[in-house]
């Protein structure tokens, strides 16, 4: 193996390499991807109730209302969209306040008009019922009767559903990129004969393959870290964090490589990340639904990238925590590793000549 | 056609990979929760019961579970079993009765949403205001928006039915488009119409295979699943006419693309723009009107509104009508354009 020579692939490749569709989909698919989670996904997936509020005067009701936190409270500025929001499940409930609300209360003969959704469930309505009380006895004053404590227990905490995505948008971000970059690279020197070229310079298969995998590892990298910088998930141990993704973007390459080692047209490449993908994703339907038996992601290799990611970057946990998952993929990567210089040491230029 | 089909079989990767998936959108549906829990689940340890406390368990949204000691209250919301717990004092009635302010405690499992914490604090102290004779009373007319589907919620599972349904079809835009710029790429296409062949005869051919295909797997995925209970020649229809929309969108998609490549680019995009309403279905009010100007929202909404909601062909007609006029503009431009390639 000579650095020269991989540094010379690599600008080669940089420059005058294919632009095709799979790197324009290896950068903006998950860019894409982490945008839509962090701006539509913040809020969907809750069972938070929501509450619209058509306030027709000026009311301190809709600040009392908006400031709950037992629901989520959207303004509107007309019936006609507080009515059509609710029809189209928008929100579960919608409130007309009427000019003389506040007049009204303080003659005791609160008066509104209400819109429900047909299919918000029945907690919903409760809640929303409550949390109206409450924000009503707020203004006018009302003692409490009761002193209330409220106790945690356990040491568990609620995770959003943006948070739940995140494992979803990384390893979308670090494997599209990571594997089928260098995979498709190889592929296209195969079906063009352009290793064929390369065979009568100096430059050996471990040199290729090495160049493709670097432009790999630094596209997952550079991804993966927009990802996150996307959805501001850095956590308390930004360098832990890298290196888990550094470890990610190897482990993504070396699949690529083997992909392209193997595989002889794009075709069959994406058929097998159509299926490949549902092994890579696996974990993230984990993190989505805890109702899943986290053992199952164990079975895994993508967990030990996106269990640390995650529990790093969500949870905010130091770099000791996630250690012993970080030296599994540590593991990993040196026997996916193993298996990738296996595959260079066998495949002689005229072996990759006949699978082309 | 049977060269399509040898070609496609040919690949038992491909033939792998159609099965897998399939089991896997079936897998998918059968994971998902099959009920929707919409009460408001909260463990309870009263000694004595406050009268406004004991109406609870006629709250329509609310399902109260009471224990015998506050240990094993304690235990139920750390096994998870309940998000929530109240706990009232055994003297909390003579407290009142004394003008004092008996003490409360609510535990919540940490993991548990904050809104859930915020929602059961509102209820004890409206039950608390209820009990001291602070009642509020409101005046509202309400107007029921839609079906009220209280206590016959529609289940996650049902609600992504749709969106999977599809998300099958719209793979085989993929698919199709794939094989066919395979064709282009290796030149088979040219070859086959220095044959008798006609260009006519080619998209026939590849449009009963990608029918085939689309039909095929969709079918069996809704019968897995039960979406042929309600309406299913109106299902069916549907499912048809999406068939042969998809191919005329691999028809499209293949026409312009250079090669396999561009095809799975384009057709990503294509795929992922189709499938939004899906997403609408199963997520009520994550889209808005908007979505109409996208042809497969027409597609997901009769499939959902048939099989969720048990609508007829009165209900669903206008969704049919555009579907089969965009399905009809569709095949001809993608006919059109790709005979342009072939020659």
């Amino acid at each position: 193996m000579n650095l020269k020579r991989i540094w010379t692939l690599i600008r080669t490749e940089v420059f005058h390499g294919p632009k095709d569709v799979v790197l324009v989909m290896a950068v903006v698919i998950p860019v894409l991807l982490a945008l839509f989670v962090n701006l539509a996904f913040g809020d969907i997936f809750t069972d938070r109730a929501k509450l619209g509020v058509y306030d027709t005067g000026d009311s301190p009701l809709t600040e009392k209302l908006v400031s709950s936190e037992s629901m989520r409270v959207i303004t509107y500025h007309n019936e006609a969209d507080l009515k059509a929001a609710t029809a189209g499940g928008a929100v579960d409930m919608g409130i007309v306040l009427p000019a003389d609300f506040d007049t009204r209360l303080e003659a005791n003969s609160v008066a509104f008009k209400v819109y429900i959704w047909g299919e918000s469930q029945a907690k919903s309505r409760e809640v929303i019922s409550l949390a109206l009380n409450d924000a009503v006895r707020e203004m006018i004053g009302s003692v409490l009767p009761v002193n209330i404590e409220s106790l945690p227990l356990g040491d568990k905490s609620s995770l959003p559903w943006s948070d739940r995505l995140l494992p979803l948008t990384v390893l979308m971000a670090v494997f599209f990129g990571g594997m089928m970059l260098p995979a498709s690279s190889l592929i296209h020197e195969k079906q063009r004969r352009t290793l064929e070229a390369l065979s009568v310079t100096p430059a050996t298969i471990s040199d290729i393959f090495t160049a493709k995998g670097v432009i790999g590892v630094v596209l997952a990298m550079i991804m993966g870290v927009l990802t996150l910088a996307i959805s501001t998930s850095f956590g308390g141990s930004p360098l832990a964090l890298v290196l888990v993704l550094a470890l990610g973007a190897v482990l993504a390459a070396e699949i690529g490589l083997l992909a392209g080692a193997f595989i002889k047209d794009m075709n069959t490449l994406f058929a097998f990340w159509k299926f490949g993908g549902l092994l890579l994703f696996g974990p993230a339907f984990i993190f989505m639904f805890p109702q899943i038996p986290a053992w199952i992601g164990y079975i895994f290799p993508t967990y030990y990238v996106i269990k640390p990611v995650t529990d790093l970057s969500v949870l905010g946990v130091g770099f000791g925590s996630v250690a012993i998952y970080v030296a599994i993929l540590i593991a990993i990567v040196i026997v996916v590793g193993l298996v990738v210089m296996n595959i260079i040491k066998r495949l002689s230029t005229q072996a990759l000549r006949l699978n082309g | 056609m049977k060269k399509d089909i040898a070609l496609f079989s040919s690949n038992r990767f491909y033939l792998l990979i159609t099965v897998i998936g399939l089991v896997f959108y079936v897998g998918v549906y059968f994971v998902l929760p099959s009920q929707m829990d919409e009460k408001l689940s909260l463990a309870m340890y009263a000694p004595v019961v406050p009268p406004a406390f004991s109406q609870l368990t006629e709250h329509e949204g609310v399902d109260i579970k009471y224990f015998t000691d506050e240990e094993s209250l304690k235990k139920a919301v750390l096994n998870g079993d309940y998000q929530v717990a109240i706990v009232l004092p055994p003297d909390i009635m003579d407290t009142w009765a004394a003008g004092g302010k008996p003490g409360i405690s609510v535990y919540y499992a940490s993991s548990a949403p904050l809104e859930m914490n915020a929602a059961i604090v509102a209820l004890v102290k409206e039950l608390s205001y209820a009990q001291t004779g602070q009642a509020l009373n409101f005046e509202t007319t309400e107007e029921i928006l839609g079906p009220d589907m209280l206590g016959n919620q529609i289940a996650l599972r049902d609600r992504m039915r749709p969106l999977l349904a599809v998300f099958i079809l719209l793979v085989e835009i993929l698919t199709l488009a794939s094989l066919i710029a395979v064709e282009i790429e290796q030149g088979t296409a040219r070859a086959l119409l220095v044959t008798p062949l006609r260009v006519s005869d080619l998209f026939i051919a590849k449009g009963v295979l990608g029918i085939g295909l689309a039909l095929g797997q969709s079918i069996l995925f809704m019968e897995l699943v039960g979406g042929f209970s309600y309406q299913p020649l109106i299902i069916l229809i549907t499912l048809i006419i999406g068939s042969v929309m998809v191919v005329g969108m691999g028809f499209l998609v293949a026409s312009l693309a250079r090669d396999v490549t561009a095809v799975t680019g384009w057709g990503m995009l294509v795929l992922i723009l189709f499938a939004v309403p899906g997403f609408g279905a199963a997520i009520p009010g994550l889209i808005s009107d908007w979505a109409r100007v996208i042809p497969s929202y027409y597609l997901t909404d009769t499939v959902s509104r048939v099989a969720n909601y048990g609508a007829g062909w009165g209900d669903i007609g206008t969704n049919l009508a555009v579907l089969a006029g965009f399905t009809a503009v569709v095949i001809w431009a993608g006919m059109a354009t790709l005979r342009r390639r072939y020659q």
